[in-house]
C-alpha cells in the first residue's frame, strides 16, 4: 500500500487548465503516448516551461477552477503519477478525476480559494487520507475534504494497475498459458 | 397506484437500469455499486492498448468475451504502415480473447450506429464502452456509459466501481420547425446546459429526455440528440421510453422544459458542441470543407435528407463535401436507393463507413487555412485537422457547400416546393 502523505515543494496554477494544451500538449494523446519517460519532459510545458526541471517526489499541484477540463486523456496523469507527484484543486471534471486516480494519483478537489494560501516554492505536506493540507513555510493548515473510500483504496492499490495485478493473482484461470518450446500442450 | 413491495422508492430510469445491474433492488444516487454490462464495446482506437497493457500484466484471457464488442471504425482504410500493424494486432486480439462480436474493417461500421440497427442494443441495456459517444444508445432508453481507459478493467474483472449518477430531466414539447433539424435542438440543448442557463449541472449528470415532444422524433432524431450534447463531460444520455421509466416523482437534479418549436437552425462555433450561436450570427462565412456523417448524423435518414436538397445542384467550386456512410448496412441502402449517384452527381465524395474524417483527420482531413461546416460528433480545435471546425445540421452543411459559404437551408427547402 502506498502512503497517501505527500510532502515537498507547491506549484500553483489558475482556473481552467486544460488537459490538451495545457496539461500536456494534444499530440500525446492523439499518438497515444502512454511511456512515462516520454511523457514527463512535456508535463505542464505549454502554461510553465521548465515544470518538469524543477518538480520533485512528494510535490503538489495546485490548482483552481476546472482542472483539467477537456477530453479526459490521461497522459498527463501518467507523467504526474511517475513524478510522485498529488494534485489539490478546487474543481476538477468527474472523468478526469476518475482518470487520476486511476493511474494512482492522489487528488483533493472542492478546495477553498488557494492565492492567500499557497504560493509557487512552498514547502507543503498534504495528508490525502485525513484532507489536512499544510503549508511549512507560512505555518497554516487547512482542513480539506477528503477523497472518497473507493479512490482513496484505488490510489493506495497502485491504481488500476494494481487492482489488475491482485485481481490476475486471486484468477490464475486468466492468466496467459506460457507457450515453451519443446512441450506439447 | 400502490405498490405491494415496503421498499418501493420512487427512481429514474438510470436508478433502475443500474439497480438490475448491480443485482440489487434499488440504487441511490451517489451509491457506489459494479454494475455488469450487458454489453462491452472497444473501437480500433484502444484495443491494442488494452491488449498491449492486460499483455504486460499476465493477462491471457478476458472474463466475460461473450459480452464483448470489438468495432473497427475509425481507421477503416490504414492511412498508414502504423494502421497495418495495429489491424493485425487487433485481429490477434480478437481471436486470442475468443471476443464474441468482432466487427473487423468493412463488417459493420460506425460502432455507435451499426449495434442500435442490427437490434444488438436493446432498451433498458447496460453497456460500458470506452467511447463517449456510446450514449447514442440511450436513443433506445438503454443506458451506455462511457469508462475510457478504465475499460481495461471491464475487460479483465467485468466490471469498474460507478457511482449512481444523478439525473438532469429534460422535457420535450411541440415540434421542429420545417428547416430545424435534432443536431440544432442538440447544440441549442449542449449551449444552454454548459452556459449554466438552466441552473442544471452536467459533469457526469445523466441527460434525460421525456415529455410529450419525444414521440415526434424518429429513430436518426433521437440518436443526433444524445450525441450532440455528450461532449460536456455528461455521464451519459438517454430517452425515457420504453418498458422500463423514471417514475413521474423520480428525484431528479432539476428539470427544464424545452419547446422544440422555438429553436432555429443553429451552428457550433469552433471549439465544442456547446459553442451554438443562430446560423444567421454566422451566415456568409466562406467554406472549404464540407462532410456529412459521423456518429452523430450518420444515419439514412440523415443521407436522405442531405440528397433530396442536394438534387440538381453542384457542390460550389472550390468546396470538397465528404458524405460519410455511418455503417455497412446504410451503405448498402443508400446505394439501392440510388441515393449515392445523387451525391456523386453532386460533385460530392463518398468515403467507407464509419467515422470519416471526425476520427481525427485520419481521412478528408481539413487544412490549416481552411473554414469547415460538417456534421462532425465535434469540433475542438484540431480535431480533424488545424483549420476552424463549424458543426450544423446535414441540411445546413449541404446548403453551405452548395453556396460555398454557411448558408441556411431554409431557403434551399422553400425552392424544393
Amino acid at each position: 500500500m502506498t502512503t497517501l502523505l505527500y510532502s515537498g515543494q507547491a506549484h500553483v496554477f489558475g482556473d481552467d487548465i486544460p488537459l490538451d494544451e495545457g496539461v500536456m500538449p494534444f499530440k500525446y494523446a492523439i499518438n497515444r503516448t502512454t511511456e512515462p519517460q516520454a511523457l514527463i519532459p512535456h508535463l505542464f510545458e505549454t502554461v510553465d516551461p521548465g515544470f518538469t526541471d524543477r518538480v520533485g517526489r512528494g510535490d503538489v499541484v495546485f490548482a483552481g477552477q476546472n482542472f483539467c477540463y477537456g477530453k479526459p486523456h490521461v497522459q498527463g496523469f501518467i507523467a504526474m503519477a511517475a513524478l510522485g507527484i498529488g494534485i489539490v484543486c478546487r474543481s476538477m471534471p468527474y472523468k478526469q478525476l476518475r482518470r487520476a486516480v486511476a493511474k494512482g494519483l492522489p487528488v483533493i478537489t472542492g478546495a477553498p480559494p488557494l492565492d492567500a494560501f499557497v504560493s509557487t516554492g512552498d514547502s507543503v505536506e498534504v495528508d490525502f487520507a485525513t484532507g489536512v493540507v499544510s503549508n511549512i513555510s507560512t505555518q497554516t493548515s487547512v482542513q480539506m475534504a477528503t477523497m472518497s473510500a473507493e479512490m482513496a483504496e484505488m490510489v493506495q492499490r497502485g491504481g488500476l494497475e494494481g487492482v489488475l495485478r491482485r485481481w490476475l493473482a486471486e484468477h490464475p484461470e486468466q492468466a496467459a498459458v506460457a507457450h515453451s518450446a519443446g512441450r506439447s500442450v | 397506484m400502490s405498490s405491494t413491495t415496503t421498499d418501493w422508492r420512487p427512481a429514474t430510469v438510470t436508478q433502475k437500469i443500474l439497480a438490475r445491474a448491480a443485482d440489487q433492488a434499488y440504487v441511490e444516487v451517489g451509491q457506489i455499486v459494479h454494475p455488469r454490462p450487458d454489453l462491452v464495446i472497444v473501437h480500433d482506437g484502444y484495443v491494442e492498448t488494452a491488449y498491449r497493457e492486460l499483455s504486460a500484466l499476465g493477462f491471457g484471457a478476458i472474463v466475460d468475451p461473450d459480452r464483448t464488442v470489438f468495432v473497427t471504425d475509425h481507421a477503416v482504410a490504414y492511412n498508414s504502415d502504423v494502421a497495418i500493424r495495429r489491424g493485425a494486432t487487433i485481429r490477434r486480439a480478437a481471436a486470442e480473447w475468443k471476443v464474441g462480436r468482432f466487427y473487423d474493417v468493412g463488417q459493420g461500421g460506425h460502432g455507435h450506429l451499426f449495434p442500435i440497427e442490427k437490434g444488438l442494443i436493446e432498451p433498458a441495456m447496460f453497456v460500458m464502452a470506452y467511447d463517449m459517444h456510446c450514449t447514442n444508445f440511450g436513443s433506445v432508453g438503454a443506458l451506455a456509459i462511457s469508462v475510457g481507459t478504465e475499460v481495461t478493467a471491464v475487460l479483465a474483472t467485468g466490471t469498474v466501481w460507478t457511482p449512481i449518477p444523478e439525473t438532469v430531466r429534460i422535457d420535450l414539447t411541440g415540434q421542429m420547425q420545417p428547416g430545424t433539424y435534432a443536431r440544432d435542438i442538440g447544440f441549442h440543448v449542449a449551449t444552454a446546459l454548459f452556459d449554466g442557463r438552466w441552473g442544471a449541472d452536467y459533469d457526469f449528470r445523466v441527460i434525460e429526455f421525456g415529455g410529450p415532444g419525444v414521440s415526434g422524433l424518429s429513430l436518426h432524431e433521437r440518436v443526433a440528440l444524445c450525441n450532440s450534447i455528450t461532449e460536456i463531460g455528461v455521464a451519459s444520455v438517454i430517452f425515457d421510453v420504453g418498458d422500463v421509466r423514471s417514475d413521474d416523482d423520480a428525484p431528479f437534479q432539476s428539470r427544464v422544459t424545452v419547446d422544440l418549436g422555438s429553436i432555429e437552425p443553429q451552428v457550433a462555433q469552433p471549439g465544442g458542441p456547446e459553442k451554438a450561436v443562430p446560423l444567421s450570427a454566422v451566415a456568409g462565412l466562406e467554406v472549404q470543407h464540407t462532410f456529412i456523417g459521423s456518429c452523430g448524423s450518420g444515419m439514412y435518414e440523415d443521407f436522405a435528407v442531405a440528397a433530396e436538397l442536394l438534387a440538381g445542384r453542384r457542390v460550389a467550386e472550390g468546396v470538397r463535401l465528404f458524405v460519410t456512410p455511418g455503417t455497412v448496412d446504410t451503405a448498402n441502402r443508400l446505394a439501392g436507393a440510388g441515393l449515392f449517384q445523387v451525391f456523386t452527381e453532386a460533385g460530392a465524395i463518398v468515403l467507407p463507413p464509419g467515422c470519416g474524417p471526425c476520427a481525427g483527420g485520419l481521412m478528408a482531413p481539413l487544412g490549416e487555412d481552411e473554414r469547415s461546416i460538417s456534421t462532425a460528433a465535434t469540433n475542438h480545435q484540431g480535431r480533424f485537422g488545424a483549420g476552424e471546425a463549424y458543426l450544423a445540421s446535414p441540411a445546413t452543411v449541404v446548403a453551405s457547400a452548395v453556396a460555398g459559404r454557411i448558408s441556411d437551408p431554409r431557403a434551399l427547402l422553400q425552392e424544393a416546393r
